[in-house]
């Protein structure tokens, strides 16, 4: 009798509970209109469907938010991570939480049309449950440099701006193709790319990193299949790598670290060590993202510093109200200013100048802008910082 | 006469016949058993034959030095062993043939206990004796509680119902394992060496009760113990065994002989004959 | 005298159900998506009746596609793990047990890292491939873990751990050697995490659920003699190695359960049932149900938390767990000693 008791109870708990899952299984969310929506391929080999007007995108990852604002398609970006600190204006705008566990309530709460995700960063459970309630979720998977710039054409693609995406390919294979001309004759120079000292931590060759550094005429010293291998510091010092090169992230892998560092012994065997040949870019070259080709440009200078010279490190006149003046001419391979005003662009060093410069006092300085028409002003009300050794700052 | 109300007897389905009994409550035949360390090699140990037979209200006592088998016996008895040759019946039905429940209904082996894991109460502890008799999930009914609650009378433990098993003394505890052996109505108490861990004055009032409750409320007791002179005083029968091999079996007038316990103990000792026919076994040249 | 009725045991039962209503509405409410109760309500209302279309299409899609499939998979989780830990504290004659101790969670997560390895991208193939780890070894631990043709507790525990570090071994070798997006997905599983949907219809979960405990709940009285003793119980009449064997595969496979829809999720297991024996008494028919249901409660406030202190950034549940079970073990220890 008992036993008949409990298994009724059982019996109408499941049926409740049975009608209410099976009403709750999804369908497509939004009610889409027949023709208002297309279905494509994403990067991972899901089909997506998304509607041809997308007003709203979420992202979930910092190197495709740039790429959203690299598109000038930033009005449309409803939210980021927390992560997403590149342009800075992308810290302003709402946050869904980390790249790895963001809210999936906090991004249906912002209603996006479409959400881009990549497979560098994101987890297939955030996408697998996106997916499940209904939102459209585009994932990337940018193996190599030509692919993150695939990725990007099919981003403005899908948002409805395939002129700004030509045209945003278009420059930076340019650039890219800049960079290789100038390298083609020249031998790969074998370094060594840190990405974590103690246990010490390179990348494979078949990694994007790997090919973000070929593009700038830089092979890893390190012959691995796998991605992150750890290798011994023995290792390194049989290979006797030409450079060692670090990412500065955040944190700032600044002067000071890299004093520490080369005052200590084991890594005082090193040659490259003992030469100087250490080589600290922007972390943008993890990231598939049009900052990329800047962390390549700055890379390839660096290594590569007999051919990139030519006509640098001279000296220019500047005039301004004042009089005219003769300047140190620091080149700074850019981006384009974004936002309204005031406008910010960060550029690299890609002149070789001596000393170093650490400081800019100096609040005049003279932008050049290229062709057509080359303007120059000095304008006393900007402000510049230098980040690191190599990469600018600057508000104008 | 019987006394105390409801020992032995229920009412309801668990009746045991009252009255005249047409089988011996216990009955030994030719009991053997064997051991050896592999299945090949040959038998280490050998036990056996034993023969005998205890009727209620009767206390048996086995002794014999160490290694000489008792334990064994005990099990066998209990069913918990089956024998290479022979049989125990207990009320006329073979031990090895019964069903797990029908023989915790017939036979209750209290052996030294195991710790407790978690905090139990007496009466807690004392109704896990009724599990024989209920069904799958068991939830205890009021003559389970009955039973129990004589069962504590019985050993005189009543007053320690709402006690905690970690709180009790070695003596008390010693009672409420025998009150949940007693829970079961058996036929047959068996108890191994259950005066290891007391004193004394302990180990005469376990043996006393058992007395009673063999005499009052007609169980039969066997009991393995180590003590000679407390069997002597409380046991109607001895089996004495010595290395496997049931030397003797009787009253212990009977069994105690100088030569025999000597040889079998190895101990320079002395039996003497009290006035209550009774014999008590003191170390020689010790007077 | 009072023994335990089945009057008490559903008292019980009635009002930790109450307690987890509760605390399932509650939890309903939170989250990053505005909406009220009475809303909550209503949603849940029609939906049950089958008014699906008067729902607007955002409240359906977080009640019912986000927040109420999160929550009914935590109170399954936290029901099995809570049964398995009072399940497997019985078998191994041991208060220290939980649901982990055998090595199943080890075997899942190696279940889970492989298939990381070879299919990264299906969908829910590291769920069925956690489950398949998780069955090798409560196989193999089986076998180890007999003396004389059944389950004994020492050689249990024993065969149990050492599978466990030998599984740990071959995951932290396989987890050096793998690529940086394939541990982080196994960070999370690692730490406990309810964010990813089932990969297999939670019904059918609960029906297992249910049927397993169902059958471990045949053996609580069996199991209340078997904690007294085993030589003890076996001469009541219990059949000692049936119950073991039954308790054994039962707990194992809810454990396997929990862990390959949600990872490895700690302290639930250990601590529910001790808080349950505290509260309620050690007798294992109102213990089991009760460790239930106190599992579902405590693991659907553990994820309510974990998804809302840090909003709108999401916490794994099992770090929630960590932060709570920690002095609560601590507190029980020093009850305990008095």
């Amino acid at each position: 009798m008992r036993r008949r008791r409990i298994f009724l109870c059982a019996a109408i708990f499941c049926a409740v509970y049975g009608k209410a899952a099976s009403a709750a299984s999804l369908r497509q969310s939004s009610a889409t209109k027949p023709g208002s929506a297309r279905v494509v391929t994403d990067e991972t080999g899901r089909r997506v469907t998304i509607p041809l007007d997308v007003k709203r995108v979420v992202t979930l990852a910092p190197n495709l938010t740039e790429t959203i604002y690299a598109l000038g398609l930033e009005e449309r970006l409803a939210g980021d991570t927390d992560y997403c600190d590149t342009p800075p204006a992308a810290k302003l705008k709402p946050h869904v939480g980390g790249a790895q566990n963001p809210s999936l309530e906090a991004i249906v709460a912002l209603h996006p049309d479409l959400v881009l995700a990549t497979t560098s960063i994101n987890r297939i459970e955030t996408v697998d449950g996106l997916a499940k309630v209904g939102v459209a979720v585009y994932t990337t998977d940018p193996q190599t440099v030509r692919g993150m710039l695939e990725s990007t054409a099919h981003i403005a693609d899908m948002m409805g701006a395939e002129e700004q995406g030509s045209a945003l390919v278009a420059k930076l294979q340019a650039r890219l193709d800049a960079v290789s001309a100038r390298l083609a004759d020249v031998p790969p120079v074998h370094a060594l790319f840190v990405v974590w000292e103690d246990p010490l931590i390179t990348i494979g060759q078949n990694t994007f990193i790997a090919d973000a550094m070929r593009w700038a005429g830089v092979e890893s010293v390190i012959l691995s299949q796998q991605k992150w291998p750890h290798i011994s510091f023995e290792e390194v010092v049989r290979l006797q790598p030409e450079y060692i090169v670090f990412a500065s992230d955040h944190a700032g892998f600044g002067a000071e670290e890299l004093g520490a560092l080369r005052s200590r012994e084991a890594w005082k065997q090193l040659r490259a060590v003992e030469l100087g040949h250490i080589a600290v870019i922007s972390e943008e070259i993890n990231r598939p993202s049009p900052g990329l080709v800047d962390a390549i440009e700055q890379l390839a200078r660096e290594v590569h510093p007999e051919v990139f010279r030519a006509a640098e490190n001279g000296k220019v006149k500047m005039e301004n109200g004042q009089g005219a003046r003769e300047m140190a001419r620091a080149d700074f391979g850019s981006r384009e200013p974004l936002g309204l005003k005031p406008r910010a662009f960060e550029g690299s060093d890609m002149s070789r100048l001596k000393p170093r410069p650490t400081s800019l006092l100096t609040l005049q300085w003279a932008a050049e802008f290229g062709a057509p028409a080359s303007m120059t002003s000095m304008r006393p009300d900007s402000t510049a910082e230098i980040v690191t050794g190599a990469h600018l700052r600057a508000a104008l | 006469m019987n006394a105390t109300a409801g020992s032995g007897t229920s009412t309801g389905a668990q009746t045991r016949p009252f009255g005249a009994e047409p089988h011996s409550r216990l009955k030994v035949e030719q009991i053997s058993y064997a051991y050896s360390a592999t299945d090949r090699s040959a038998p280490k140990f050998i036990l056996g034959p034993v023969t005998f037979e205890a009727q209620q209200r009767e206390l048996v006592a086995i002794l014999g030095p160490n290694a000489s088998g008792k334990s064994t016996l005990l099990k066998l008895l209990a069913g918990v062993v089956k024998p290479l040759s022979g049989r125990v019946e207990v009320d006329g039905a073979e031990v090895g043939g019964l069903d797990l429940r029908t023989r915790a209904q017939k036979i209750a082996l209290v052996q030294q206990e195991s710790e407790l894991l978690f905090p139990l109460r007496v009466w807690e502890y004392v109704l896990q004796g009724r599990y024989p008799y209920g069904r799958r999930l068991r939830f205890e009914s009021d003559e389970d509680c009955l039973m129990a609650g004589n069962a504590l009378a019985q050993v005189g433990a009543d007053a320690l119902r709402d006690r905690w098993m970690e709180q009790l003394s070695g003596g008390e505890k010693q009672r409420v394992i025998l009150a949940r052996a007693l829970s079961q109505q058996p036929s047959l108490l068996l108890l191994d060496e259950p005066t290891q861990h007391l004193d004394i004055g302990g180990k005469v009032e376990l043996l006393r009760r058992l007395r009673k409750l063999a005499d009052e409320n007609r169980y039969t007791v066997v009991v393995v113990t180590h003590e000679l002179n407390l069997a002597a005083e409380f046991s109607d029968r001895i089996v004495l065994l010595q290395k496997g091999k049931c030397l003797r079996i009787g009253t212990p007038a009977q069994v105690y002989q100088r030569d025999l316990l000597e040889e079998v103990f190895e101990a320079p000792l002395e039996v003497e004959l009290r006035v209550t026919g009774r014999p008590r076994v003191i170390l020689r040249g010790s007077h | 005298m009072k023994p335990l009725t089945p009057g008490r045991i559903l008292a019980v039962c009635g009002l930790l159900l109450a307690v987890l209503f509760v605390v399932v509405v509650i939890s309903l409410r939170m989250g990053a998506y505005p909406i009220s109760i009475s809303e909550i309500v209503m949603t849940l209302f029609r939906g049950v009746s089958g008014q699906r279309e008067q729902i607007p299409s955002e409240f359906w899609l977080v009640v019912f596609g986000l927040r109420l499939p999160r929550i009914a998979l935590g109170i399954l989780v936290g029901a099995a793990l809570s049964t398995a830990g009072a399940g497997f504290q019985a078998l191994l004659r041991n208060p220290l047990a939980d649901p982990y101790v055998l090595g199943v969670s080890s075997g899942a997560a190696l279940g889970a890292i492989v298939s990381l390895v070879i299919a990264p991208h299906v969908p829910g193939l590291i769920q069925i491939a956690a489950f398949a780890g998780a069955a090798a070894t409560i196989t193999a631990v089986y076998f180890l873990g007999r003396r004389g043709g059944q389950l004994d507790s020492p050689t249990l525990l024993l065969a149990g751990i050492v599978s466990a570090s030998f599984l740990s071994a071959i995951i932290m070798f396989l987890m050096t050697t793998l690529s940086g997006r394939d541990i982080r997905g196994m960070a999370f599983w690692l730490m406990g995490d309810l964010s990813s949907p089932a990969a297999i219809d939670l019904r059918w979960l609960y029906f297992i659920l249910l049927v397993v405990l169902g059958s471990i709940y045949t053996t609580s009285s069996d199991l209340n003699l078997i904690l007294t003793g085993e030589q003890e119980a076996r001469h009541l009449g219990v059949n000692v190695k049936r119950v073991k064997l039954v308790v054994y595969i039962g707990a194992s496979v809810l454990t396997g359960l929990a862990v390959s829809v949600s990872g490895a999720i700690g302290y639930v297991g250990l601590l529910v049932p001790h808080v349950m024996r505290m509260l309620f008494g050690t007798d294992y028919r109102l213990l089991i149900p009760a460790s239930a249901l106190g599992g579902a409660i405590a693991i659907v406030i553990a994820d309510t938390l974990a998804r809302t202190v840090v909003a709108p950034t999401e916490l794994p549940v099992g770090a929630m767990t960590a932060l709570a079970g920690a002095p609560v073990f601590i507190y029980l220890m020093r009850r305990k000693v008095r």
